[in-house]
């Protein structure tokens, strides 16, 4: 339903749709000049209207939030969708009140009709944590440490119903912890937070968001702190709450695939402004606003396995120190002409888009599809944005022709293992368990090819990257690199070339610079240990400035100068200083925006055809792995469960963990969102010291669970190995009952709409 | 709980015996209580002091080893700690001076701790604001200004709040008016009145330390997130600080508080020196000249005990206020 209709079109339930041309239009809201939205919509639970944030800064006055419209009714969900710095939590904050006294807040927030600006820090408390509640990113450090679970939760009971008996909130707070399905939630009640997994803890921030039912729940990012399953088990737990209390939800990420199978509602934020907004479905699959249909497309697919570039959008967002005077993303829309800078462009209905969420086979809960774009009308369905976007071409590498077995081997692993002991007592230490992070890891790769290493925070993946970064005789289980055993590495010498053989891209850009060289002193200091002379250095340094995308003459900057994508590009560019012919790369874009990511996967994906590279990449974001890589190892407890060439492996993956890794994967497609099939694995990681005898996954395990007793008897006495899968497919796993039959309480479908 | 403090109590009992033996060592090599004597009219004779020591059971004939063994034997088995070079029982001495220690500063680091933390909280709730801005910069001035001078400028502003009043209202020195004679309340107005000036000296020269960690401690956690999360339950800002901020910040403090307290039966030897209340601290010092090694020895083993009481205390307020600290 539109906002704008009458009361009496409301109650008589008119559909858009039945509407004339010229009421639709006065629908939409092009009577009134500027402001599409006037009235609150009687039924809302929450309005939005001309939202409006400023923080005064030593540089000057950021306009963090400029004017923000929606309505959110019971039970819907409204998606909030931008890059870090949109304005997205600041937004959330601002309704909340929890913005600091020096924020200039205007606009107005309308919560059931009441407004909420305004108010005093008191009498916003009457609806903070009652009527309207919010559950925060980092669930770590979201619970105060000294309290218990259960005094946090009743507290939040407490402040709203001081009449009620402790008896009745201590049922209760049982009650909520079952329902955010914490086991044997009575004893847990008089845990500590650090007893809690981070899973655990953003369930019990869910708990107390909503213990007094409130009619809005905004979650900021609820799950981009956690593991793939976890994010699963978090994002059903929420699911489910939404049910239980009919609230409507404000759910605030930057990930297209968590957003698709929860919300009715999206909008688009870009330098603190909704760029796009409309139904889930009119976003998705009819985006009208080239930063909608930039980071749509910059987002790889798990489930897709045809190759194609992503869609790189160039350039960084604006500062929102100055107001924009024209459109605030054309300086990095490929579609930028003068009219566009000709002032900012305001939301206008998408011609032939729904007014209200109407159309046939959307689900909306009521935005009209608006686009904030003076050429929304040119950009239908038959715009492929890979044009727009000018998407390099899916680069060739000169050693995808040959057959992988003919290709010479960079790196091999055999059998390597890493156990920690897990020592107790302060003065005379005596060992309690091992560790065992990497046990019995073999595996190699080839030239020209791309290696994954996928899992859980926990399961050994960087441990693997370090043992083989060691490179020492006295480690366990050998590793060739490039010819040279670490069993023959007694040398400098030999740890010298292996060193030229193999270098490392780290996580975070930012920290692995240092912040007092510059770019030029970054890239001469591996070329100067190399033994390079001055001038070759120079030239080599300019060259490789190229390489990775970077303007040459930025070389005497600081890291600081430059933005997270670029600053990964420079970390790129150092490791292919020396021309190694394996990079090993750990988590190279997770700490990087959408939009940066895919042109820094482009380039990886580039380089390695043009240079002849390998890499051996270590990432959580299963999305990702699959665009890039050729061949891939999930790993679990230390162990490789699954290994083979890529595709098979994701599209028919045979072992129960690798099938539940993938499962827990959101998928940016809102029909198949909505209609798939999950697997919740339930709890977390065991704790190594309760490593199962037999098969590691068996207490997690949905097929394990279906079993019959007499076949589980296998699973906990022996321990499956590595068996090669049916030829001709390049798979091995490690399973007694590789497609088994689920255990139908891990298994869930999302039919709401 | 018990089983740890009992296995932390016996490793502090080992290092104490370690810093006193080293102690006695240092001191029985070093200290020469003869040399002292030959400054006596009439002279003693070498023999006449050696005698003298003997019986006192300071041979200086014997070799360090050999007194030690005798000192180490005589604690064991009779816990008598020696005696000094004038003759004194140290273990008699000792009470007495405690006691006169204990009294100069369990009133003003009480106060101390009080105000100290009380006034953190305070200025950090203020943070910025002029209260908070003068509060602070006393405390930082307080932090740089040498104890002795502080002590003598408060013994001065009492010397002239007498002679401006015309009658003598404050002790500035001295324990008790000697040979007062009168009822329990004369006797009380006297103690006050000596008492008043170094408690007001050592308090406000004290609290500058806490007043500052206290109010750090707590801003680093006002804007903490689980400060945000109770705000988003319906606290108000003043109550999420009070509920959970504080609670938090106070574990650091806790810690330091619990290490201070051991040290009111330590005393202080500027305090004790400048207001003339011969107690421990003075006494470690006066020791030392007066060339006493079984007095050094025995200051310096009360030192070692007194920080191991406040370590353990310190480890056990950890586990008191912080559940994350588990005791194994």
């Amino acid at each position: 339903m539109s906002q704008e209709m009458t009361a009496s079109a409301a109650s008589a339930g008119l559909p858009a749709t039945d509407l004339s041309p010229a009421e639709r239009l006065h629908v939409a809201g092009l009577h009134t000049a500027g402001r599409h939205y006037t009235d609150a919509a009687t039924d809302a639970v929450l309005s939005v209207r001309d939202l409006n944030v400023r923080f005064n800064t030593e540089n000057g006055v950021v306009h963090a939030v400029r004017g923000i419209d929606f309505d959110l009714r019971a039970g819907k969900t409204l998606g909030i969708v931008g890059e870090s710095g949109s304005g997205k939590s600041v937004t959330s904050m601002a309704i909340l009140g929890l913005l600091p006294p020096t924020a200039e807040i205007s606009g107005s927030v309308l919560l059931q009709g009441k407004e909420l600006l305004g108010l005093n820090d008191k009498a916003m408390c009457q609806h903070r944590g009652n009527d309207i509640a919010m559950v925060f990113q980092d669930p770590l450090s979201s619970l105060t440490p000294v309290y218990t679970v259960g005094t946090q939760i009743i507290e939040a009971l407490t402040v709203h119903n001081p009449t009620m008996s402790k008896q009745a909130k201590e049922a209760r707070a049982v009650e909520l912890l079952g329902m955010v399905g914490i086991p044997s939630p009575k004893d847990r009640l008089k845990a500590f937070p650090h007893e809690f997994s981070g899973g655990m803890r953003q369930r019990v921030m869910i708990a107390i968001a909503i213990a007094n039912n409130p009619r809005v729940l905004i979650a900021d990012e609820p799950t981009t702190a956690l593991d793939v399953t976890i994010q699963a088990q978090v994002l059903e737990v929420l699911h489910t709450a939404q049910e239980e209390t009919g609230a409507a939800v404000v759910m605030i990420t930057h990930d297209l695939g968590v957003v698709a199978g929860m919300a009715d509602d999206i909008m688009v934020m870009y330098a603190g402004k909704p760029v796009e907004t409309g139904s889930v479905d009119d976003i998705y699959y009819n985006p009208r606003m080239p930063y909608t249909m930039g980071l749509l497309g910059a987002v790889p697919r798990v489930d897709v396995a045809e190759k194609s570039s992503l869609v790189p959008i160039e350039g960084i967002p604006p500062n929102l120190i100055h107001t924009p005077t024209g459109c605030s993303f054309a300086p990095r829309c490929p579609l930028a002409s003068d009219a566009c800078l000709q002032g900012e462009p305001e939301l206008w209905p998408v011609p032939g888009g729904a007014p209200g969420g109407t159309t046939v086979g959307t689900t909306g809960g009521g935005l009209p599809h608006q686009a904030a774009c003076i050429k929304t009308d040119s950009l239908g369905l038959e715009v492929d944005v890979r044009e727009v976007f000018k998407a390099p071409a899916v680069p060739e590498s000169r050693f995808d022709a040959i057959p992988r077995a003919e290709r010479r081997t960079v790196l091999e692993l055999r059998d390597v293992r890493k156990h920690f002991p897990l020592m107790k007592g302060a003065l005379i230490k005596r060992r309690i368990g091992t560790v065992k992070a990497v046990d019995g890891l073999s595996f190699d790769i080839r030239e020209g090819e791309c290696f994954s290493i996928v899992g859980e925070s926990g399961c050994g993946k960087t441990t693997t990257l370090l043992e083989i970064m060691e490179f020492h005789k006295d480690q366990d289980g050998e590793v060739v690199i490039g010819g040279l055993s670490n069993k023959q590495a007694a040398d400098a010498k030999t740890k010298g070339a292996m060193r030229k053989e193999l270098q490392m891209v780290f996580q975070d850009p930012t920290g692995a610079l240092d912040p007092r060289f510059t770019v030029f002193e970054v890239l001469s200091e591996p070329l100067e240990n190399a033994g390079m002379f001055k001038a070759q250095i120079r030239q080599r340094i300019l060259e490789l400035m190229e390489l990775v995308g970077l303007q040459p003459d930025h070389v005497n900057r600081f890291p600081n100068q430059f933005s997270g994508g670029q600053r990964q590009r420079i970390g790129i560019a150092r490791a292919l200083a020396v021309n190694p012919k394996l990079v090993v790369l750990d988590e190279p874009v997770s700490a990087l925006d959408v939009s940066v990511q895919a042109g820094v996967i482009n380039l990886l994906d580039q380089l390695r055809a043009e240079l002849g590279l390998s890499y051996l990449m270590v990432a959580h974001d299963l999305s990702v792995v699959r665009h890039i890589s050729n061949r891939v190892a999930v790993m679990y407890l230390g162990k490789i469960v699954e290994i083979g060439d890529v595709d098979s492996v994701f599209d028919n993956p045979r072992h129960p963990y690798t099938r539940a890794l993938l499962s827990a994967i959101p998928v940016p497609d809102p029909v198949q969102e909505r209609t798939r099939e999950r697997i919740i694995l339930q709890g977390d990681l065991p704790s190594p010291l309760e490593a199962p005898k037999g098969c590691n996954f068996a207490t997690r395990c949905p097929v394990f669970a279906a079993l019959p007793p007499a076949k589980q008897e296998k699973c906990l006495t022996l321990e499956p190995e590595l068996a090669a899968a049916p030829a001709p497919t390049d798979q091995q796993f490690a399973c007694f009952y590789p497609d088994g039959e689920l255990d139908e309480d891990m298994l869930v479908v999302h039919d709401t709409h | 709980m018990l089983r740890y403090l009992a296995k932390r109590a016996a490793t502090y009992a080992f290092m104490i015996f370690l810093t006193t033996t080293a102690g006695y060592f240092l001191a029985v090599n070093t200290l020469k209580p003869a040399l002292l004597e030959q400054e006596r009219i009439p002279r003693p004779t070498p023999e006449q002091v050696a005698n003298s020591f003997r019986l006192k059971g300071l041979d200086p004939e014997l070799s360090p080893w050999e007194r030690y063994v005798e000192w180490l034997t005589a604690i064991v088995t009779r816990w008598d700690w020696g005696r000094s070079p004038n003759g004194a029982f140290i273990n008699a001495e000792f009470g007495d001076r405690v006691w006169i220690s204990t009294r100069l500063f369990l009133a003003s680091i009480i106060l101390t701790l009080i105000i100290g933390v009380a006034l953190g909280v305070y200025t950090a709730a203020r943070q910025y604001k002029a209260s908070d801005r003068v509060i602070t910069s006393y405390s930082y001035l307080v932090y740089i200004v040498p104890a002795p001078i502080a002590y003598f400028l408060v013994q001065l502003g009492a010397i002239n709040i007498n002679e401006t009043v015309g009658e003598r209202i404050f002790f500035v020195t001295g324990i008790s008016t000697p040979g007062l004679e009168g009822d329990g309340w004369a006797q009380f107005v006297d103690m006050l009145a000596h008492y008043a000036v170094p408690t007001f000296a050592i308090t406000i020269v004290g609290w500058g330390a806490y007043q500052i960690a206290q109010r750090q401690y707590l801003l680093d956690n006002v804007n903490a997130d689980f400060v945000r999360t109770a705000r988003a339950k319906g606290l108000t800002r003043n109550q999420a600080i009070s509920r959970h901020a504080l609670r938090v910040s106070f574990i650091p403090v806790a810690q330091s508080i619990a290490f201070t307290i051991p040290a009111i039966f330590a005393g202080g030897f500027f305090a004790e020196k400048i207001f003339a209340w011969h107690g421990v601290g003075s006494w470690s010092i006066d020791a030392i000249a007066l060339q006493d090694v079984n007095a050094a020895t025995a200051t310096l083993a009360y030192g070692s005990v007194i920080f191991a009481i406040g370590a353990i205390l310190a480890d056990f307020a950890t586990t008191l206020v912080d559940p994350r600290v588990r005791v194994q």
